[in-house]
């Protein structure tokens, strides 16, 4: 039997999701109440960013696999059709598993 | 607190227009506002602030009808959202306040409250403007003082005699009772002096329109408040038995004085006065002559004025007199406290 492919998955009814960092190859639980830019930060990756209210765009991360919940002000409506970029500081998943490029 | 859902005068279009691609910063009723003309040409403001950082926009310059943050480049539009800034994009930046504008009369006006309930109607109208029977012609000062201690002042002339003694003062003033009215959201106080020297200010004014400064004359002084803080004056004087106020054009030498009082702070304003007057309204060097004039007598009462604030400031526990020459101030405040208990319920209201 195969393990579901949970960049395919909905998230969980709780909110919360995992991010599998790419290049590092680590993975994250983000909780409901967190971003995943502090969710990086809590484990203690320095990663760019400023505003953080999705107006800036210095946090911007290209989506490797999964669905982001685009809550920006950044991006294009265009460009955040295209899921393959998102605002870590305020934007989250709308699969139970992102993998991004960090 | 100010009365803020109404119009105010800001600022004359010609100074504005005197700082070119320079934006004019003001504050207003404690709105911070920085006014600039719009891709249109036509008078904006907005809060004094840049999104980006908070600094004041009013330190930027005007470039295409936007007005670029003095900081970092940031353009703001008329309707205070961002347009453009160097390497950003600006989408998501937050818009700040903007404020409705009429450019009338040769000022400019704001309304500083709820801008949805800005509207042109409420604009006061006044027939000496833009009108080829009338000349104007007046000068702006910023006093610290609260913006009622000059409503008071104008609507007391009593104080003529003491502050003014060189130019409009005579004893008279203080001799002849003045009548208080109230209609409505309107206060007019009235004084008719009869058979009288004319002070040398009107002297001056009957010699240039023909009358024998010297002859006995009838004075007025009809003092009208309305809101937010406008006193208009009609002043005058008449040679003597020919009907004071109501004589014939020939026999009097007559003018409105014209108080645009702004408030700035609890204890400071910008006060816009002038003189709208009918005789010889071709001719410039008059105008120019009566505005020296004003100038000279209106800065006597801005020391008062100011010196009082300082006062008043000090002991602000200190209950103050109002005696029968000031129930035309007393009268005016009670109008405004009015409109402001309105204005405050509604807002609690809506």
């Amino acid at each position: 039997m195969s393990t579901p492919d949970l960049t395919q998955t909905p998230i969980d009814a709780d909110g919360s999701f995992e991010v599998h960092l790419q290049k590092s190859g680590q993975t994250l639980k983000v909780g409901k109440e967190q971003s995943i830019l502090s969710a990086l930060q809590d484990a203690g990756h320095e990663v760019p960013f400023s505003c953080s209210q999705g107006v800036c765009g210095t946090c911007l991360t290209q989506v490797v696999a999964g669905t982001p919940d685009h809550w920006d002000m950044f991006l294009t409506p265009e460009e955040q059709e295209a899921n393959t970029q998102m605002l870590i500081c305020c934007s989250r998943s709308q699969t139970a598993r992102l993998v991004l490029d960090l | 607190m100010f009365i803020k859902n109404t119009w105010y005068v800001a600022c004359t279009l010609a100074d504005l227009n005197a700082l070119g691609d320079k934006p004019l910063g003001r504050t207003i009723c404690n709105e911070k506002m920085a006014f600039f003309k719009g891709p249109d040409g036509k008078v904006a403001a907005v809060e004094d602030f840049c999104p980006h950082r908070g600094a004041p926009l009013s330190l930027g310059k005007v470039c295409k009808g936007h007005l670029q943050c003095g900081y970092h480049g940031l353009e703001m539009g008329v309707d205070g959202k961002t347009v453009q800034m160097p390497g950003q994009r600006v989408r998501g930046f937050p818009a700040i306040k903007a404020f409705a504008v009429v450019e009338r009369y040769g000022f400019v006006w704001v309304w500083p409250g709820d801008q949805a309930k800005a509207d042109e109607s409420q604009m006061p109208v006044f027939e000496f403007f833009d009108n080829p029977a009338w000349a104007y012609g007046g000068g702006l000062y910023h006093v610290q003082a609260d913006y009622r201690l000059m409503i008071d002042n104008l609507m007391d002339l009593t104080h003529e005699t003491y502050v003014h003694a060189n130019s409009i003062g005579q004893p008279e003033i203080d001799e002849t009772p003045s009548e208080t009215k109230v209609d409505g959201d309107k206060v007019v106080l009235q004084r008719h002096m009869q058979g009288i020297q004319a002070p040398p200010f009107w002297q001056m004014a009957m010699s240039a329109n023909g009358l024998d400064p010297q002859a006995k004359v009838d004075r007025w002084q009809i003092c009208r408040f309305s809101p937010p803080s406008h006193v208009m004056i009609d002043v005058g004087v008449a040679l003597t038995g020919k009907g004071g106020f109501d004589a014939a054009p020939e026999h009097k030498a007559y003018s409105v004085v014209v108080d645009f009082i702004t408030p700035e702070t609890e204890t400071s304003h910008w006060y816009h006065w002038g003189m709208a007057r009918q005789f010889k309204p071709e001719d410039a060097a008059l105008t120019d002559k009566i505005r020296a004039g004003q100038d000279g007598i209106f800065n006597e009462d801005m020391e008062m004025l100011q010196l009082q604030q300082v006062n008043i400031s000090r002991w602000p526990e200190r209950k103050l007199l109002m005696l029968n020459i000031d129930s035309g101030g007393v009268q005016s405040r009670r109008i405004i406290d009015r409109l402001l208990a309105q204005e405050n319920s509604s807002e609690i209201n809506a």
